[in-house]
């Protein structure tokens, strides 16, 4: 159960719900949750009660991730920046490593959550659903782990199966893009 | 072409089975021809026909639409693909090297196909040997985005794979409307051209990209080490009737500290992918469902067997089960 977590977990994941854990412990704390099932389970349940006591419809450190994706690939080094260690008129490659674990782990974090929180039965309700609702919606996808994604994804692959529509739906999940470095830059910056 | 012949029992099964769907669609069947030949003409017509048009994929309630513009000159494939929803992806394709643009994010990630995948990847040939594993017939005349159209049914014989029904288009046997189909009936999936124009001109400025993608940051997936496994330990004891294996390969995947052995079979129509991975400690789900794919996980000795395809839950239970290292 959630209460046997770490104790400075538990902090860490607060500080995180409340949107105040910093940037790059917020990055630490998911790495790890997108790498232990049973650490998302116990914070899956420890977010919905915690999110029941107050009611909340909203987790601060959750909701935001999104724009700190996008504000993540904002940040990557420009081609310009890099040209310097360019050989000109070659093409290079280079891991972007930043935003590819940054993106990868959140996204993961965030279906991870929702899935289990759907999956047990434990998502928070609000006096006002509990009196209201006459039906039950219909249960999500089971829970993926990454290993099981990628086996899919290979499968279709392998398989030609479906490829666009399995692209489509697992190119977030892509932690190993490589940047590349375009010539015409390169032969830009080379002259200026 | 050639087909594989029935064996003594399954062709008794298969013959009356054939029987009951003649008595159901006598009249239609009779005009609209041999179904392998409409599979034909639809083969062609994927190959060579130049489209446009709006496909939905329907699939657990979800859908999604996509604009496509499709042509093919001298055996290259060049497309265009706008996600309808989203973020507004467009995914270019120049023979084997694809674009997926993404808009929002400023990037484009570049991609080798080494295949000739399309839309219509998870159709059937008319080169497929069907065996004794399914019944495909002509069930009768429909309309599909306006079109006159010819259904083809091709229903499995047994619990193992599902079934499709795929409509054709009379005039040109281009596909209009696929659905895979479970054993009560249901569709799982559902690919159909809303509204389409076939044999259409299709200029190369039509191809570009939507986006100024001038200042866009280009990726490339790292590449993963593959290697050929000749005579791998492991092999699946009871396999469904009419599957086999096609392929073996061994590779590192991400969420794996150790290579994973790879199995795919398949019995000409539905495939199924058999993972081997080193155990890493982690606990994972047994089954699994995402739309028409099932998956079934087991922890065998040190090692998590995993098996994978667009097949019902017990097809992927009964390889993963029957797994063993030789």
């Amino acid at each position: 159960m959630w209460w046997r977590m770490n104790e400075a977990i538990r902090m860490q994941l607060s500080a995180f719900v409340d949107g105040e854990l910093p940037d790059n412990e917020a990055e630490l704390l998911l790495r790890r949750l997108s790498q232990d099932a049973e650490l998302r389970q116990h914070v899956a349940e420890y977010m919905a009660i915690g999110r029941a006591i107050r009611g909340d419809t909203q987790v601060a450190g959750v909701d935001g991730l999104r724009d700190r994706i996008a504000a993540t690939i904002d940040e990557a080094p420009s081609h310009d920046d890099a040209v310097d260690e360019v050989p000109a008129g070659e093409r290079m490659i280079r891991p972007l490593v930043g935003f590819a674990i940054a993106a990868t782990v959140a996204v993961v974090a965030i279906f991870g959550l929702q899935r289990m929180l759907v999956i047990d039965g434990q998502a928070p309700q609000t006096a006002n659903n509990q009196e209201s609702s006459s039906y039950t919606e219909p249960p999500g996808d089971t829970l993926e782990d990454v290993l099981l994604r990628e086996f899919r994804r290979k499968h279709a692959e392998s398989a030609w199966q479906q490829r666009i529509s399995t692209r489509l739906t697992s190119l977030e999940f892509s932690e190993d893009f490589i940047e590349i470095e375009s010539e015409d830059k390169e032969v830009e910056a080379a002259t200026e | 072409m050639s087909r594989a012949q029935p064996q003594p029992l399954r062709s008794a099964a298969a013959f009356f089975a054939v029987c009951g769907m003649l008595l159901a669609v006598p009249v239609v069947q009779a005009e609209t021809g041999d179904p392998h030949e409409w599979l034909g003409r639809m083969t062609s017509a994927v190959e060579t026909t130049n489209y446009e048009g709006t496909v939905i994929r329907i699939t657990g309630g979800e859908a999604e639409a996509l604009k496509v513009l499709h042509t093919v000159d001298d055996g290259v494939i060049r497309e265009k693909l706008i996600a309808q929803e989203g973020d507004g992806l467009e995914i270019i394709r120049n023979g084997n090297e694809v674009h997926w643009i993404l808009p929002e994010r400023q990037s484009v990630l570049v991609e080798a196909w080494n295949d000739q995948s399309t839309l219509f990847s998870t159709l059937p040939s008319s080169d497929i040997q069907f065996g004794n594993e399914y019944d495909v017939m002509v069930v009768r005349e429909d309309r599909v985005a306006g079109h006159k159209t010819v259904l083809i049914a091709i229903r499995p014989h047994d619990e193992y794979r599902f079934g499709h029904r795929i409509w054709l288009d009379k005039g040109t046997g281009f596909p209009l409307q696929t659905q895979l189909i479970d054993a009560e009936g249901q569709v799982l999936v559902q690919v159909k051209f809303a509204e389409i124009t076939l044999d259409k001109k299709i200029l190369a400025s039509d191809l570009t990209p939507s986006y100024n993608i001038e200042n866009f940051k280009w990726y490339n997936p790292s590449r993963r080490e593959v290697t050929q496994v000749v005579d791998s330990p492991w092999g699946v004891d009871d396999l469904p009737v009419g599957f086999r294996m096609i392929s073996m390969h061994e590779e590192m995947l991400p969420g794996s500290e150790n290579a994973v052995a790879h199995l795919l079979f398949s019995d000409g129509l539905a495939n199924v992918s058999v993972f081997i991975a080193v155990h890493d400690g982690n606990n994972f789900a047994e089954t699994s469902n995402v739309g028409a794919s099932n998956s079934y996980s087991i922890l065998m000795d040190n090692y998590r067997v995993t098996a994978v395809g667009e097949v019902p839950p017990a097809t992927v239970e009964r390889f993963a089960m029957s797994t063993r290292s030789r």
